[in-house]
C-alpha cells in the first residue's frame, strides 16, 4: 500500500506543477487582506492549502469515477497520478486527521512535511520547536500512519 | 484512543527505537510491566520501522518550497548519482535540494547538494562560481566546509560537501540560549572563517545561522561560500531597488530569512564586499547575544527599511552586564556606513581574540587568587565559596566566571584549575621545605630515548614518542636547561652510561626508561639518575592501557619535576598539562606524526601530515596537532618540490587554528614565524619569531628558524648568534648542526664550514645537507673533485631530491661540465611539471651555465607562484652572479627585500 510514497516521481509531474501552484495562490488569495505574520505562518497556510487541493481534487475524481461520468481536471496532468494515487491520498487524509485528535503537532508536522514540502528544519522554525523533536515526531507519526494505512488496506 | 494513552505509546515507541532491535522486546516486558496491550501496541508501531525510513520523504508535489526552481527532480534514497550513492534528504533550501550521500568510492559520508536546473544553466556563473568554491576549499580552513567536489552527472549539477554531523547555530539558537563565552567563542571561529576567506578576496554574501554548522565537539563550520552569488538574479547591478526586489522574488522560500542579515549596502542592491560580512556577522552576533534580531519588522520591505534606517536596541537592554568593550565591537560590525565599520574581517578577529582573552585572563584571575588568600589546607572548599559568592557581584569579568560556571565544559575547567592550584600550592610547598634541608638543585637534565622493550619496531613511536613529549614538557621550564631531542636521541639503542652522558652533555641528572608493551598492555619503567655520583635519584614502574600513554606521560613529568625539586609557577605547571590533549588516541596519531616529521624526507612528510590530521580528527581542539599540520606543510615546498600556493595556506590555516587555541604555545609562533617569511609578509615574521622565544627560550627550532629568517636579510652575524643558541640546546640535531655550517658559508669562512660540516658527518654520515654544504666549501675552494662528489653524495642520499639535484648542475655547470649540467636540466624540467621542483632549483643550474635570461625566467615563474624558497637567491652563493643584474634587485624589491 505505502508502495506509492515511495515511487520516484517522474519527470512530467514537475513540468506541471505550475497549474498546481495557480490553484494554491488562488486559494491563498481567498485570505485577501491578510498579512503573513511570518514566514513560519506563510507555510503553514500553504501546505494547508496545498493538503487540501491534492486531496480534494483525489475525492472529485473518486466521486465521478463512481458515478460513471468521464471527468477532467486541469489538476490531472499536474499530478499524473493515477486512481490509486487519490485512494491513498483519501486515505491518507483521513488517517492525519484520525491522528490529529489526540496528536495534533504530529498531524501538523506531516501535513507541514508531505504536503508543505518543508525539510525538517523549517518545520521546526514554523511550530517553534527543535529540529530533534521534529525529527523524532516524524518518525513516530509516520509508523502510526503506516499502520493506519495498512491495517485500513487489509479491512 | 485517548491523547494520554497515546503519549504512553509514544514514549514508549521512541524509548524503544533508541535501543538495539535485540533489546527492544527485553526492555518493553520490562517497561509495560504486565500491560499487554500496551506492549502489543507498541510493537506493532515498531515492526512498522524498516518501511518508515522512506515513507512520505518524498513531499505530496515537488516544488511547494522552491516555487520558483520547479524543474528541480528529488532523488530517492538508494538511488545513485554518479558514485554517490543517496541515503536521505536532510534539507532544501532556495539552493536546490541536500542529500546525505556515500561516496562509494572513497567511502565517505558526505552532503549532496543538487543545483537547480536553472542555476547550473547559467554556465558562466556556474564557471565563477566553481572557481570561488575551488579557492575556498584551497583554504582547508577548519572553519569553513570542506568542497569535495563539483561536478555533474546525467545533466544533473551538484556540489559534493563534507558531511557535519551537528546542527546550524539557527537550532541551536532555537533549542537554548548561549552563555557570554560561547558567543565569544562561536563569533571568534566565525571571524577566523571570514578572515581567511577575505584574505583570498571571496566574499560569502549570506552569513546567516542557518549557514553556520556547530559541529558536537565545539568546531563551527560555515556553509555555503560564494553560494549567493550564485544564485543572487541576474540583474543585480542594475538598480538598487530592483535588484532587491529581484533577489527577494528568485527566493521566495528564503526571503525572511536572508533579509533579516542583509547589509544596508546589500539592502540597496549596491555592490557587496567583505565588510558585507562583517555587517551580517555583527547581526549574527547580536542575535546570539540578544536573543531576538536587531532589525525586526512584520514584512520584508519592514526589515529592510529597519535595516536602512533604524539603530538597533543597545544591547545592555537584553544582556543588563554585557561588558562595554563586546558592545561597542558588535556596534563597529553594525555600522550603515560600511567606511565606519571594521574594515577588515581581520581586524575583527583580533580584537575578538583580545577580548577573550581579556576576559579569560580575568576569569582565571577570579579562581586562581581565591584559594592563595586562605588557608592551604582547605584551599579546595573555601575557593569554591569564594566564586559563588563572586558570582552574585557584577563586573564583567566576574559575570563571564559565572557564566563559564554555568556551563558544564566550563565548570570541569574550574575544577581543573582548583586541582592546578592546590597541585602548585603542593609543588610550592615542598620545594620549600626541601630547600631548607636540601639546597642542591638540578638546573639541568638529558631525558635519552627510552628504549623499546617489545623488540617490535611497530611500538618504536611509543618509546620515542613518550620520551620526546617528556622532553617537550620539561622544556616549558625556565629554570631548567634540557638537552634536545636530536641530541639526546644521538644515545637512541646504545648502551650508556649515565654519568658519560652527564659529562657529555653537561647535565647534572639523566632519566631513562624502557618501555614494553605486552598485547594492549604498556609498562613503562623510569630511572632518575644523579649525573655525579651516578646514584638513582627516583624510579618508577607504571603499567597502562596502551590508549593511555598519554596519562602515564603525565604521570612521569609530574613526578620528575618534584624529584628535580623545582619552584614551579602555577602558568608553568599548568603548562605541562594544557598543550595536551585528553585524548589518548590523539596523542598517538601526534606522537607517530612527530616521529615521521623529525625524518625531514618528501615521504616522511607526507606520513606525518597523514598523522597529524588523524590526531585532529580525534580531538580538535589539540593545538599541537594543528602545529604539527603546519610544520609539515611549511617544509612541503623545499623538501618535496610542491608549490607554495598549495601548502602555505594550509599551513597557515592549520597554525591560525593552533594559535587560536592556544596563543601561548611557542611551536606555534615559531611555525608562524616561518609561515609568514615564506609568504613575504615580513612585518610579521620578527614579531612572531621574538613572541616564539619569549615564550620558550629553550625550543630549539625557533632560534634555528629566526637564523634562516636573519640570513635572508644578510644579517649573517646575528644569524651565527641564533643558530649557535640553537646549538647550545640541541648539540647533535643534524639540522642544527648543519644550519651552523651553512651560515659559515654565508660568512665565507671556508675552514669552519669544512671543519662542521666533518663533524657531523662523523655524527651522522647519511644526512644529505651535510654533503651538499661540504660540497659547496669545495667548490669555492676549487677543489672541483671533491666537491662534485659530496654533491653527487647527497643526490644520492636523497633519492635525487631536486633540492640537491640543483647544486650538483650548477657544479657541473662551472666546473666544465656543461652536457651533464644540461642533463640535470632536462631531468629538473621533468621534475618541474610533476610539481617535484621549485624554478630556483633551474635557475641555480642556468646561473651556472651563465645563461641569465633563463635563470631570471625560471626565478620570474617562481615569483610568479609566489614560492617560499625564492627568497634564498638573497643569501646563496650561486646566484652571486646575478646579483649585479638590475633585474635581481628588482625581483628582490617585489619580494619585498631590500636588494
Amino acid at each position: 500500500m505505502a508502495s506509492y510514497y515511495l515511487r520516484r516521481r517522474r519527470p512530467g509531474d514537475t513540468l506541471q506543477t505550475s497549474a498546481l501552484i495557480n490553484e494554491a495562490y488562488l486559494r491563498l488569495a481567498e485570505h485577501k487582506n491578510m498579512r503573513w505574520q511570518n514566514r513560519a505562518h506563510f507555510f503553514a497556510v500553504a501546505a494547508q492549502a496545498m493538503r487540501r487541493i491534492l486531496v480534494d481534487h483525489a475525492r472529485s475524481r473518486n466521486a465521478a469515477k463512481r458515478e460513471g461520468r468521464a471527468f477532467k481536471v486541469s489538476l490531472e496532468q499536474a499530478e499524473n497520478v493515477g486512481q490509486q494515487r487519490g485512494a491513498e491520498l483519501i486515505a491518507l487524509d483521513d488517517a492525519l486527521n484520525e491522528l490529529a485528535v489526540f496528536d495534533q503537532r504530529k498531524s501538523r508536522i506531516v501535513e507541514l512535511r508531505y504536503f508543505g514540502g518543508l525539510s525538517v528544519e523549517e518545520t521546526a522554525q514554523v511550530l517553534a520547536v527543535s529540529a530533534v523533536t521534529v525529527k523524532r515526531e516524524w518518525r513516530a507519526a509516520k509508523l502510526w500512519l503506516l499502520r493506519a494505512l495498512s491495517s485500513e488496506e487489509q479491512n | 484512543m485517548t491523547p494520554e494513552r497515546w503519549q504512553e505509546i509514544d514514549v514508549l515507541v521512541q524509548a524503544a527505537l533508541e535501543r538495539r532491535a535485540e533489546d527492544r522486546s527485553a526492555f518493553l516486558a520490562q517497561a509495560c510491566s504486565g500491560d499487554e496491550a500496551l506492549r502489543r501496541e507498541v510493537e506493532s508501531l515498531i515492526s512498522y520501522e524498516p518501511q518508515a525510513d522512506a515513507f512520505l520523504e518524498q513531499p505530496a508535489f515537488a516544488g511547494s518550497v522552491e516555487i520558483t526552481a520547479d524543474e528541480q527532480q528529488r532523488l530517492l534514497a538508494g538511488s545513485a548519482l554518479g558514485r554517490y550513492r543517496i541515503k536521505r534528504r536532510i534539507g532544501a533550501g532556495g539552493m536546490g535540494e541536500v542529500y546525505l550521500a556515500a561516496d562509494t568510492q572513497l567511502e565517505r559520508t558526505v552532503a549532496l547538494k543538487v543545483l537547480p536546473v536553472e542555476v547550473a544553466a547559467d554556465r558562466e556563473r556556474m564557471q565563477r562560481f566553481v572557481q570561488e568554491a575551488k579557492a575556498v576549499s584551497a583554504l582547508n580552513h577548519p572553519n569553513i566546509i570542506t568542497i569535495h567536489e563539483i561536478g555533474q552527472f546525467d545533466g544533473t549539477h551538484f556540489i559534493a560537501i563534507e558531511y557535519v554531523n551537528g546542527e546550524t547555530l539557527r537550532e541551536r539558537l532555537q533549542r537554548e540560549s548561549l552563555t557570554l563565552a560561547e558567543t565569544l567563542d562561536l563569533a571568534v571561529q566565525i571571524a577566523a572563517a571570514l578572515a581567511a576567506a577575505h584574505e583570498a578576496g571571496i566574499v560569502h554574501r549570506d552569513i546567516k545561522p542557518e549557514n553556520i554548522m556547530l559541529r558536537a565537539d565545539g568546531l563551527v563550520k560555515v556553509l555555503d561560500f560564494g553560494l549567493a552569488k550564485l544564485t543572487a538574479h541576474r540583474d543585480e547591478q542594475l538598480d538598487g531597488e530592483a535588484a532587491t526586489r529581484a533577489q527577494v522574488q528568485t527566493q521566495p522560500g528564503m526571503i525572511l530569512g536572508t533579509v533579516a542579515y542583509m547589509s544596508p549596502e546589500q539592502a540597496r542592491g549596491l555592490a557587496v564586499d567583505a565588510r558585507t560580512d562583517i555587517f551580517s556577522l555583527g547581526v549574527v552576533w547580536y542575535e546570539m547575544l540578544a536573543g531576538r534580531l536587531p532589525f525586526a519588522g512584520e514584512t520584508t520591505s519592514d526589515v529592510l527599511a529597519a535595516i536602512l534606517k533604524n539603530e538597533p536596541a543597545p544591547l545592555t537592554e537584553y544582556v543588563p552586564e554585557l561588558p562595554e568593550e563586546l558592545e561597542r565591537m558588535v556596534n563597529k560590525a553594525l555600522r550603515k556606513n560600511r567606511e565606519e565599520r571594521y574594515q577588515h574581517s581581520t581586524d575583527l578577529l583580533i580584537d575578538l581574540r583580545d577580548l577573550k582573552q581579556e576576559l579569560a585572563f580575568a576569569a582565571k584571575l577570579e579562581r586562581t587568587a581565591a584559594p592563595t588568600n586562605n588557608d592551604k589546607a582547605t584551599a579546595g572548599p573555601t575557593a569554591t565559596d569564594t566564586e559563588s559568592q563572586n558570582a552574585q557581584t557584577t563586573s564583567s569579568a566576574e559575570y563571564i566566571v559565572s557564566e563559564i560556571k554555568q556551563h558544564r565544559r566550563g565548570l570541569l575547567a574550574v575544577l581543573a584549575l582548583l586541582l592546578l592550584v592546590a597541585m602548585g600550592l603542593s609543588y610550592w610547598s615542598y620545594a620549600h621545605r626541601a630547600a631548607a634541608t636540601d639546597t642542591k638543585q638540578i638546573e639541568s637534565i638529558a631525558v635519552l630515548p627510552f628504549q623499546n622493550a617489545s623488540g617490535n619496531s611497530d611500538t618504536e613511536y611509543l618509546s620515542d614518542g613518550i620520551s620526546e613529549a617528556l622532553i617537550n614538557s620539561l622544556t616549558e621550564l625556565r629554570q631548567l636547561k634540557v638537552i634536545a631531542r636530536t641530541t639526546a636521541f644521538r644515545y637512541k639503542g646504545k648502551d650508556v652510561d649515565p654519568q658519560a652522558v652527564g659529562r657529555e652533555l653537561n647535565v647534572r641528572a639523566v632519566l631513562m626508561g624502557r618501555v614494553r608493551q605486552t598485547g594492549d598492555t604498556l609498562n613503562v619503567q623510569v630511572d632518575l639518575v644523579d649525573a655525579a655520583t651516578g646514584a638513582q635519584l627516583w624510579g618508577a614502574e607504571y603499567e597502562r592501557k596502551v590508549s593511555d600513554a598519554l596519562s602515564v606521560k603525565q604521570a612521569i613529568a609530574r613526578e620528575v619535576t618534584e624529584k628535580l625539586r623545582l619552584k614551579l609557577s602555577g602558568e608553568e605547571q599548568q603548562r605541562l598539562v594544557k598543550r595536551d590533549t585528553t585524548n589518548a588516541e590523539a596523542y598517538q596519531f601526534y606522537l607517530r606524526g612527530r616521529y615521521f616529521w623529525n625524518k625531514r624526507t618528501a615521504d616522511n612528510l607526507r606520513k606525518a601530515i597523514g598523522e597529524f590530521q588523524q590526531a585532529i580528527d580525534r580531538d580538535p581542539n589539540y593545538a599541537l596537532g594543528y602545529v604539527g599540520l603546519a610544520d609539515c606543510y611549511v617544509l612541503l615546498e623545499q623538501y618535496a618540490g610542491v608549490p607554495a600556493s598549495e601548502t602555505l595556506p594550509k599551513a597557515r590555516a592549520a597554525a591560525d587554528r593552533a594559535l587560536q587555541l592556544d596563543d601561548s604555545l611557542s611551536e606555534a609562533h615559531t611555525s608562524s614565524a616561518l609561515i609568514y617569511q615564506r609568504m613575504w609578509r615580513w612585518a610579521e615574521v620578527e614579531a612572531e619569531h621574538k613572541r616564539a622565544i619569549s615564550l620558550n627560550p629553550n625550543y630549539p627550532t625557533a632560534h634555528q628558524w629566526f637564523a634562516g629568517y636573519l640570513q635572508t636579510k644578510r644579517q649573517f652575524d646575528a644569524a651565527l648568534r641564533e643558530i649557535k643558541r640553537a646549538q647550545e640546546l640541541d648539540p647533535l640535531s643534524p639540522i642544527i648542526s648543519d644550519h651552523v655550517a651553512w651560515i659559515h658559508l654565508l660568512k665565507n669562512d671556508l675552514n669552519a664550514v669544512i671543519e662542521q660540516c666533518q663533524r657531523n658527518i662523523e655524527l651522522n654520515p647519511n644526512f644529505p645537507g651535510t654533503h651538499y654544504l661540504l660540497g659547496a666549501a669545495y667548490l669555492k675552494q676549487r677543489r672541483h673533485e671533491e666537491a662534485t662528489a659530496e654533491f653527487q653524495k647527497a643526490v644520492e642520499l636523497s633519492g635525487r631530491a631536486s633540492q640537491w639535484l640543483s647544486p650538483l648542475g650548477y657544479c657541473y655547470a662551472v666546473t666544465g661540465r656543461r652536457t651533464e649540467a644540461r642533463r640535470i636540466l632536462k631531468d629538473l624540467e621533468e621534475k618541474y611539471a610533476r610539481r617535484e621542483a621549485t624554478g630556483q632549483d633551474l635557475a641555480r643550474v642556468y646561473a651556472g651555465l651563465g645563461e641569465k635570461d633563463q635563470a631570471f625566467a625560471w626565478l620570474e615563474k617562481d615569483f610568479e607562484q609566489h614560492s617560499g624558497l625564492l627568497q634564498i637567491i638573497t643569501s646563496d652563493y650561486s646566484f652571486a652572479d646575478l646579483r649585479s643584474d638590475p633585474r635581481y634587485a628588482d625581483l628582490v624589491r617585489r619580494m619585498g627585500l631590500q636588494p
